[in-house]
């Protein structure tokens, strides 16, 4: 202890100096670090369930399939298999979570969003030319989009 | 010699020990409510990200550029308006070469008007001047070697157990380190929240067993999705993986993308 006296006090002021820092540092780390930090790595565990708690807006196939049965099984035996109903119909977790909200309004400009012609569509995908294809402006006058091999 | 039992002393002993449980007791309340203000969120848990393994795949072939995934994204996320995309698709235009020239292709052109969320207007080169013409739908990469993790200053980004990364929106600082870094530029700025902003895989869908809202809408399954840990009945990732020849964007970075693609062409990066 006297030893440590015998120190000149400039240098023995900075030691204090560097202790205080110290001592600050691990008393705001203490209260600032929070509980889930380093839980999984170096970043806060709890992150990953604060992003998963927001709400869907799309639904998915399978809720609309809970209600709508017939046009769920009519769309499944089709061409158009592959699609969602929101592909067409827009969101629907506002809908399934209150039948009174209502779905989009489908315009025809729709369908030709995928098939109107284009050299950078892939060969396999069922293209027109939709202005020679026909002058009107309703597809379903001739094609029933749920089974787009029937003809109605 | 005094015991050391003595009850002057013994008495001393206690309250000190008591005063020290009181001390870290009051530390502990403290904490918690220091970390109320600052942190805690009091998320519900439940979910496991070391039981999953999530996965997306881009078949490029079935792409057909209808722009259903960028504008199911925007609507989902709540993207914010204007330029600003976390998932987008690319109309690569490949020209046929100047006749003459000795090439064996002439330029490549490469748009994506409002991320191809509206469709795409017919292309500027004429269809009997193009040698080839594909989509590509694009999307952060979910790196294994992230540089934009390897950037943030804070540990706000980093790489889930689940094989997700994401950003940590409260201890974003902005300073968008990560969006130099990214070398797909799948990230932005919000100009609503101020921090980065970029594909989660719709981690608030697929804890939830949903879809990302991208694949959900896709009406040719050219974005597969799927749990490596957890493979369903014709689980459509694995057919993805036993039907195609895979590769990944720009390997020669070393970022290692979980994000495989199937059918694009040397001119994609």
């Amino acid at each position: 202890m006297s030893r440590l006296f015998r120190m000149p006090p400039q240098v023995f002021r900075i030691f204090l100096l560097a202790l205080g820092i110290v001592v600050v540092y691990s008393i705001a780390r203490y209260f600032l670090t929070p509980d889930s930090f380093g839980e999984y790595g170096w970043y806060r565990g709890e992150a990953l369930a604060e992003l998963a708690k927001r709400e869907p807006v799309y639904a998915g196939k399978a809720a609309c399939a809970e209600c709508h049965s017939d046009e769920y099984q009519a769309l499944v035996k089709h061409e158009h298999k592959t699609l969602s109903c929101e592909s067409c119909h827009g969101t629907g977790q506002a809908h399934a979570d209150n039948p009174d909200v209502k779905m989009e309004m489908l315009n025809y400009g729709h369908c030709v969003r995928c098939h109107q012609a284009s050299p950078s569509r892939p060969k396999w995908l069922k293209q027109i030319a939709s202005k020679a294809h026909y002058a009107g402006s309703k597809c379903t006058e001739c094609h029933v989009p749920h089974s787009p091999t029937e003809v109605p | 010699m005094k015991s050391w039992l003595s009850r002057r002393n013994l008495l001393s002993r206690l309250s000190i020990a008591a005063a020290g449980l009181l001390a870290a007791s009051a530390a502990r309340s403290a904490k918690a409510a220091v970390q109320k203000v600052f942190a805690s969120s009091g998320a519900p848990r439940g979910y496991d990200p070391a039981m999953h393994k999530w996965r997306m795949a881009i078949d490029a072939n079935r792409c057909i550029g209808c722009g259903l995934c960028a504008e199911a994204c925007k609507k989902e996320n709540h993207v914010p308006e204007g330029q600003y995309f976390r998932t987008w698709i690319e109309r690569y235009i490949i020209a046929k070469p100047k006749p003459g020239s000795g090439e064996a292709r002439g330029e490549t052109l490469v748009d994506s008007p409002s991320g191809g969320m509206h469709g795409f207007p017919e292309s500027i080169v004429p269809n009997a001047e193009i040698q080839h013409s594909f989509f590509v739908p694009k999307l952060c990469n979910l790196c294994e070697h992230s540089p934009c993790v390897q950037v943030c200053p804070v540990g706000a980004t980093f790489d889930a157990p689940d094989g997700t990364v994401l950003i940590d929106p409260k201890y974003c600082i902005g300073c968008g380190f990560c969006i130099q870094a990214c070398p797909y530029g799948c990230r932005f700025l919000s100009p609503v929240t101020k921090t980065a902003e970029k594909c989660t895989l719709c981690y608030h869908r697929i804890t939830r067993g949903l879809k990302p809202a991208c694949v959900e809408v896709c009406p040719t399954q050219a974005r597969v999705f799927g749990d490596l840990m957890n493979p369903v009945a014709d689980d459509p990732l694995q057919q993805f993986y036993q039907n195609n020849l895979v590769q990944a964007l720009k390997p020669h970075l070393g970022t290692k993308p979980r994000v495989f693609y199937a059918g694009i062409d040397k001119e994609v990066r």
